[in-house]
């Protein structure tokens, strides 16, 4: 039997007063790949949002409804817990790669500055680990010090991905990792993605059929307001999907 | 837009840029025109005495540049963490309605004429001062630094306000996402990054509180002499002149407010560069 990571229960979602997400329930799997495919404009990015509680930071979006993660075996409803403790364990990569202005060491290392861990050997451990499982590290071992802009955009991706890694979230939603991304670049994503399989729930919002179909355990469609679990054999071409 | 229109808009805003910057360096040889004839005969070293006594020679005016540095150096020290702190409360901890609100407010703040902070001084500030020091009038240095400091304040919390909203959204979506609380989205994301902006709030208040005549002719108390403490009285270079500038076309202590203004265009510049200074080595720290 399917282990659930998260439960959705009646989640509307609001922008000023017009309704994004209705009456929406749904289930994601425990360490596995959900992908949320769907029309343009249906809501998935902001189902993510709902998630980690991001949409707080939207003025005049507004959120009801019950979202719970399992955390030591019990379900917690994500408004009662402190939004950063939620977003240390619910981690979110999003479309266009969003590195700090600082350099490609301090951006791994941002989160574990902001939990307030100061030990320099424990905090360079971890940012060589993090670089690894991204496979990055072969890339900008020789130049840490440098600014995380002046990575290619499939770098910074990745980057990204180890950052929001780098605390070991329970969670990590990612919107449209490769979309902005070239060929070889969103390959690397996918391999890197697979990777992360068993290590933590992935919730992945996408377009494209094929990493949908090369990553995803489950597929849900989201469409008029509704989550419905898709077979990965009947998710057909990329107009389709993202139309 | 047609090709000739904009070669004319592009011709007019150079117009408009080398016209103010013509004015200021014309301000400034007016200034040294006009001081010229007081420095002839190396009689320079005359105005950067103690004493201010006119009619025995005496133009030294170094108690007024004191009286200056003291009071807007103070107001500046005042005023800048009250702005920080009013800018962050408006763009990042209370971005609802109060926020707004308080915004507003501080809008309104800049269009009240400086003569009714005077007036407030006068009645509210200096006796509370007077009370405490238990000595002299209450005019003195910390009554026109405290009013001089009000009177920069919103100069200071709109630009940092309004850097501090220039910092792109995807940089604040990051640190949310990663769990940053909204200090530490301000201490390790806002003002680093909006740095620049809170230098150029600074530059603009030193200019207004070294600039500023009517809160220290109103309050500091005028007193000839270099401030040794915060409850003594003391004379700006912009109260001097303006206390000066009745007295006759052709004495000698009226030309030598032009020394003054040039002293003033002078130390203006040094501060602005100084601030500028620290900006760029600021960036060149975060490089």
């Amino acid at each position: 039997m399917k282990k659930i990571k998260i439960r959705i229960n009646n989640l509307n979602c609001f922008y000023k007063k017009k309704p994004v997400l209705k009456d929406l329930k749904g289930e994601m799997e425990e360490k596995a790949i959900t992908t949320i495919i769907g029309p343009s404009g249906v809501g998935k990015t902001t189902l993510l949002m709902a998630i980690n509680r991001l949409y707080e930071s939207i003025p005049d979006c507004r959120v009801e409804g019950k979202v719970e993660i399992k955390l030591n075996t019990k379900y917690i409803d994500i408004h009662k817990l402190p939004v950063t403790d939620l977003r240390k364990k619910v981690g979110m990569v999003f479309q266009v790669p969003n590195p700090l202005p600082m350099s490609i060491f301090k951006n791994i290392a941002f989160p574990l500055k902001l939990s307030g861990i100061k030990d320099k050997e424990y905090i360079k451990e971890k940012v060589e680990q993090a670089l690894k499982d991204a496979f990055l590290w072969d890339e900008v071992n020789d130049r840490l010090n440098d600014s995380a802009l002046e990575l290619s955009g499939g770098q910074q991706q990745r980057l990204c991905i180890a950052r929001a890694m780098i605390m070991q979230p329970e969670v990590l939603l990612l919107d449209e990792p490769t979309s902005s991304l070239d060929m070889e670049a969103a390959l690397k994503i996918t391999e890197l993605l697979k990777n992360l399989k068993g290590k933590c729930t992935l919730l992945v919002v996408s377009h494209y059929t094929s990493l949908t179909k090369e990553i995803s355990d489950n597929v849900l469609t989201l469409k008029d307001g509704c989550l419905k679990i898709t077979e990965n054999s009947k998710i057909v071409d990329e107009s389709s999907v993202a139309n | 837009m047609k090709p000739s229109i904009e070669k004319l808009a592009e011709k007019g805003f150079l117009f408009s840029a080398l016209f103010s910057v013509s004015i200021t360096i014309l301000i400034f040889f007016f200034m040294v025109f006009f001081s010229f004839p007081l420095f002839k005969g190396g009689d320079i070293a005359k105005f950067f005495t103690l004493e201010w006594n006119p009619y025995e020679s005496g133009f030294g005016i170094v108690p007024m540049m004191a009286g200056t540095g003291i009071i807007a150096l103070l107001a500046l020290l005042i005023a800048t963490p009250f702005g920080i702190g009013c800018s962050a409360l408006i763009s990042v901890f209370s971005t609802g309605y109060f926020g707004r609100f308080l915004r507003k407010v501080v809008e309104f703040m800049t269009g009240i004429p400086t003569v009714i902070y005077g007036f407030v001084a006068i009645f509210l500030l200096v006796p509370f001062i007077r009370e405490i020091f238990e000595k002299g009038t209450g005019m003195c240095v910390l009554s026109a630094s405290i009013m001089l400091a009000l009177l920069i304040l919103p100069t200071i919390i709109l630009f940092i306000s309004n850097a501090f909203n220039a910092v792109p959204k995807n940089y604040l979506d990051a640190a949310d996402s990663l769990g940053a609380t909204p200090a530490q989205k301000l201490v390790y994301i806002i003002i680093p990054l909006a740095w620049k902006g809170i230098i150029s709030a600074l530059v603009l208040a030193a200019g207004r509180a070294v600039g500023d005549t009517l809160i220290s002719l109103m309050i500091a108390g005028n007193a000839l002499q270099i401030p040794k403490g915060l409850s003594d009285a003391a004379r700006t270079l912009t109260a001097h002149i303006a206390l000066i500038i009745a007295s006759d076309y052709e004495s000698p202590e009226f030309k030598s407010i032009f020394v003054c203004g040039l002293i003033l265009f002078i130390f203006t510049t040094l501060i602005i560069l100084a601030l500028r200074l620290l900006g760029y080595l600021k960036i060149l720290r975060n490089r």
